[in-house]
C-alpha cells in the first residue's frame, strides 16, 4: 500500500519541467481586456470621441478666450439678425451661430458638455458605490437583511422616476445638488441587483470558505474577496449608466426642473431652441447633436468593453477571421462561388 | 496508541488512557443536521439531513487521524463541524483543551490561527482575481501579524518552503498548474503556524503523480513544525499513505476507528472490509487473487436514515438484531483496545466475506 512513493521520483522531474515552462510572462485580466479592446474599432472610436468631449468640456475656457464670447452674455448686435433671430453658423465670429438671445451658441454647448459630463460622471459615481455596497450586503449578508434591501431595490426599480424627480424638483426647488441626488438615487438600484445576484453564486465559492476559515470578516470578505470578482461586470453597467444619467439630466432641464438659465445645459438649451426651430436649425441641431454623439459613444464604448472583458468573444472573433480567411483562399484556389463549393460540385456532376 | 473515541463513546470506551496534554482535538458526540424546509412562503421544516451523527474522535497531538468515507458520509460536514465554520447541532468539539463549539466569530479569532483548512479544489479555492503573494498574506493581513515588506518576506519564505517560485509573488493562480495551486492552498494554510491542518481531500482533485509531491510535502511539514492533520479522502491508499490512525464513516456515523495498520490489516467492520476490497491495488499479481466484496444497493438517504445499524440493509452478514439495536463503537475480542467497531456481527479474520455478499444479491 506504499505505491505512492515508487512514483515520487518521475514526479519531482515533472514539477521541474513545469518551472521551466511556466516563465513566460503571465498577463493580468485588464491587460487582456485592453488587448482585446484595442482590436474593437468601433469602441477605440467611442474611446476616442467620449476623450474628445471631456477635452472640450474642460478646455471650454480656452475657447471662450479665442472667441472672446462668453457663455452668458448676449450679444444683440452682433449675435442676432435685423428681425432679432439667432444669426447662423459662422456669422461675425460666431463658429456655430446664436442662441435665441444672442449668446455664442458653440461656447454655450461646451459649457453644456461640462454639466451634462460631470453630472453624468458624479451620479454614476455616486449611484455605483451604492449600488455595490447594498448588492454586496444584500447578497452576503442573505436572511431579512436581503429581503429589506432586495424588496426597496425594486421598490426603487419599479417606482416612475421621472414623476419623482420633478415632484423632488418642485419641492426642493431645482438646484444642481438636486439633480445630483435625484439621479444618483435611480442610479444604485439596477447595478445592486446585478451585484446581489453575483454575490449569491460568488460567496459559495470555496475560497470564500477559505478567507472565513481565515478568521476574515465580512466586510473583509465582501470587499476584497467579493468584489474583485465583480469589476468587470460593475465597470461595463457603469459605463452605460452614464449615458442614461446624462439623458436624465438633459430630460430634467429641457422640462424646467433641471439646471436653471443662464447656467448652459444640453436640456435647457434645447428647450429655449423649440422656439425657433423654423428660422434658425442650428439652434436646434447642434445642441441635439452633441447630447446624440456623447451618449451614443458612451454606449458604444460599453458595448465594447463588455464584449472585451468576456473571454469568448475573443474566439468568437478570431473563428470568425479565421472562416473569413479559409473563406478567401477558396476562393483564390478555386474561382468559383466560395460560398458554396460543395453545391457548386454537386450542380455540375448532375 | 494514536486515536481513541472520546469518552463515554461506548461502554468499552479507552479514551482514558490518553493523557489530556497529548490530546490536540477531541470530537465528543458531534452531531450536525441540516433543516430540510419546504419551498414558497411560508417555509416550514419537513425533516432533517442527518450528516453528521453523535460522532466521537481524539486526535492527538502530532498525529494525523485519516478519515475515509464515500461521498456524502458526512467527512466534510464533520471537518467543517472542527474548522468551526457552520455551527454544530448537538455534542462538543475541544481544541487543545478548550471548548471550541459554537463560538461566535470573534471569540473563534484566536483559534483561527491555529486550525487551518487545506481546500479539496484548488481551483475554486483560490480568489482568481488576486495575486498570489495577496492571497498567501491574507492570514498574516488578518490576524496584522505582519505589513509591507515584512509581510512580502515572509510570504516569499513559505512559497520557498512549499516548493513555488518565490519570484512568482506577483502572478494569478490561473497561472500556476493544479499541482502547484494545491501547493499555494499549503502555504497559506501554514502561514500563521498552525497546531492543526484539516485537510479536505487536499489531493482527490490532483494527478497521481502530483498527488505525491503534494502528500510528501505534508508529510515533510508534519516533521518540521509538529503539525497535527485531520486528513479526509476518500482514496485508501493515500490514507493509509499518511495516517497514523484512521477512521471509517458511513452515513454521518463511525464504523471503525483505530490505528492504520490494524484497521487495513484486519478489518472488522464489514464496511471497512468491502471498502478495502474494492480499492484497486498496485501489484496486478495481488489484484488478481483479490476476492472483491460487491454490496449491493445504493448509500440509503441521510434524511432518513435506517434504524439500528445504519448499514444494515447492504450488510452481507445483516440479521434480524442490525436493525433493532444500534452497536457501540467498542473494541472486538482479539484487537488492541484502540481498535474499536461498531458492529454486532464483526468480521472474523480470514472469513469469506465475498460469498457471503454474492449470496445475498442471489437472494436480492
Amino acid at each position: 500500500m506504499t505505491s505512492i512513493s515508487e512514483i515520487e521520483f518521475e514526479a519531482k522531474g515533472a514539477d521541474a519541467a513545469q518551472d521551466s515552462s511556466a516563465r513566460v510572462e503571465g498577463r493580468s485580466q485588464w491587460q487582456l481586456t485592453w488587448r482585446r479592446l484595442r482590436s474593437d474599432k468601433v469602441a477605440i472610436g467611442a474611446m476616442i470621441v467620449v476623450a474628445v468631449m471631456v477635452v472640450l468640456a474642460i478646455a471650454a475656457p480656452v475657447f471662450v478666450a479665442i472667441t472672446h464670447h462668453p457663455p452668458n452674455i448676449a450679444y444683440p448686435n452682433t449675435g442676432e439678425n435685423v428681425a432679432g433671430n439667432p444669426v447662423g453658423p459662422g456669422t461675425n465670429g460666431f463658429w456655430l451661430g446664436t442662441d435665441g438671445t444672442g449668446r455664442d451658441l458653440f461656447i454655450r454647448i461646451l459649457y453644456g458638455a461640462r454639466i451634462s459630463l460631470f453630472v453624468g460622471v458624479v451620479t454614476t459615481a455616486i449611484g455605483t458605490v451604492a449600488g455595490v455596497s447594498i448588492g454586496l450586503m444584500a447578497g452576503y449578508f442573505g436572511g431579512i437583511i436581503d429581503t429589506v434591501l432586495a424588496r426597496f431595490t425594486d421598490a426603487v426599480l419599479a417606482f416612475p422616476y421621472i414623476v419623482l424627480a420633478l415632484a423632488l424638483a418642485v419641492v426642493l426647488g431645482p438646484s444642481l445638488s438636486v439633480i445630483i441626488g435625484v439621479i444618483s438615487f435611480f442610479a444604485w438600484a439596477g447595478i445592486a441587483r446585478i451585484v446581489r445576484g453575483q454575490t449569491l453564486s460568488i460567496k459559495e465559492k470555496e475560497y470564500i470558505e477559505a478567507a472565513r476559515s481565515l478568521g476574515a470578516g465580512p466586510f473583509r470578505i465582501m470587499f476584497s474577496d467579493i468584489l474583485p470578482n465583480l469589476l468587470a461586470p460593475v465597470l461595463v453597467l457603469a459605463t452605460l449608466y452614464i449615458p442614461q444619467a446624462v439623458v436624465f439630466e438633459a430630460t430634467l432641464s429641457y422640462l424646467g426642473l433641471g439646471i436653471q438659465p443662464p447656467t448652459a445645459s444640453w436640456g435647457n438649451i434645447l428647450a429655449d431652441a423649440q422656439n425657433f426651430y423654423q428660422t434658425s436649425w442650428w439652434y436646434v441641431v447642434f445642441p441635439a447633436l452633441a447630447l446624440l454623439i456623447t451618449t451614443l459613444a458612451f454606449n458604444l464604448l460599453g458595448d465594447g468593453i463588455r464584449d472585451a472583458m468576456d473571454p469568448r468573444t475573443e474566439r468568437v472573433l478570431a473563428g470568425r477571421r479565421r472562416r473569413r480567411r479559409r473563406r478567401a483562399q477558396v476562393a483564390a484556389t478555386s474561382g468559383g462561388s466560395p460560398d458554396f463549393p460543395d453545391s457548386a460540385r454537386q450542380a455540375t456532376q448532375g | 496508541m494514536s486515536v481513541l473515541p472520546a469518552d463515554g463513546a461506548g461502554p468499552a470506551s479507552a479514551g482514558t488512557d490518553v493523557p489530556d496534554g497529548d490530546v490536540l482535538v477531541r470530537i465528543e458526540h458531534v452531531t450536525k443536521h441540516f433543516p430540510v424546509r419546504t419551498g414558497g412562503l411560508i417555509r416550514r421544516t419537513v425533516g432533517q439531513v442527518q450528516a453528521v451523527d453523535d460522532v466521537s474522535l481524539v486526535i492527538p497531538r502530532g498525529k494525523t487521524l485519516g478519515l475515509v468515507g464515500e461521498t456524502g458520509s458526512g467527512k466534510s460536514t464533520l471537518a467543517r463541524c472542527v474548522a468551526g465554520l457552520i455551527p454544530v447541532t448537538g455534542g462538543r468539539v475541544t481544541f487543545d483543551g478548550r471548548d471550541i463549539t459554537n463560538l461566535s466569530r470573534r471569540a473563534m479569532r484566536p483559534f483561527r490561527r491555529d486550525i487551518q483548512m487545506i481546500f479539496q479544489d484548488p481551483y475554486s479555492s483560490l480568489n482568481p482575481r488576486r495575486r498570489v503573494g495577496a492571497i498567501i498574506g491574507d492570514p498574516f493581513a488578518i490576524h496584522k501579524t505582519a505589513t509591507g515588506n515584512e509581510r512580502k518576506r515572509q510570504v516569499q519564505e513559505l512559497m520557498e518552503r512549499v516548493g513555488l517560485n518565490p519570484e512568482h509573488y506577483n502572478r494569478f493562480p490561473a497561472e500556476f498548474s493544479g499541482g502547484q495551486r494545491q501547493r499555494i492552498g499549503v502555504a497559506r494554510a501554514l502561514a500563521l503556524r498552525p497546531k492543526l491542518i484539516i485537510c479536505d481531500e487536499p489531493v482527490s482533485a490532483l494527478d497521481v503523480s502530483i498527488q505525491a509531491q503534494v502528500l510528501n510535502l505534508l508529510t515533510d511539514l508534519q516533521k518540521d513544525y509538529g503539525l497535527t492533520y485531520l486528513f479526509i479522502a476518500h482514496d485508501l491508499e493515500v490514507v493509509s499513505h499518511v495516517s497514523d490512525s484512521v477512521a471509517v464513516m458511513y452515513l454521518g456515523r463511525i464504523g471503525e476507528v483505530g490505528p492504520e495498520g490494524a484497521v487495513y490489516g484486519s478489518p472488522r467492520h464489514p464496511y471497512t472490509a468491502a471498502l478495502l476490497s474494492a480499492a484497486p491495488a498496485a501489484d496486478p499479481d495481488t489484484a488478481a487473487s483479490r476476492q472483491r466484496i460487491i454490496l449491493t444497493g445504493d448509500v440509503p438517504s441521510p434524511i432518513d436514515p435506517p434504524s439500528g445499524c445504519r448499514f444494515h440493509p447492504r450488510c452481507p452478514k445483516a440479521q434480524p438484531l442490525c436493525a433493532e439495536q444500534e452497536p457501540q463503537l467498542e473494541a472486538k475480542p482479539g484487537d488492541v483496545e484502540t481498535h474499536q467497531t461498531a458492529c454486532h456481527f464483526p468480521v472474523v479474520p480470514g472469513e469469506d466475506l465475498a460469498a457471503a455478499a454474492a449470496g445475498r444479491s442471489e437472494v436480492a
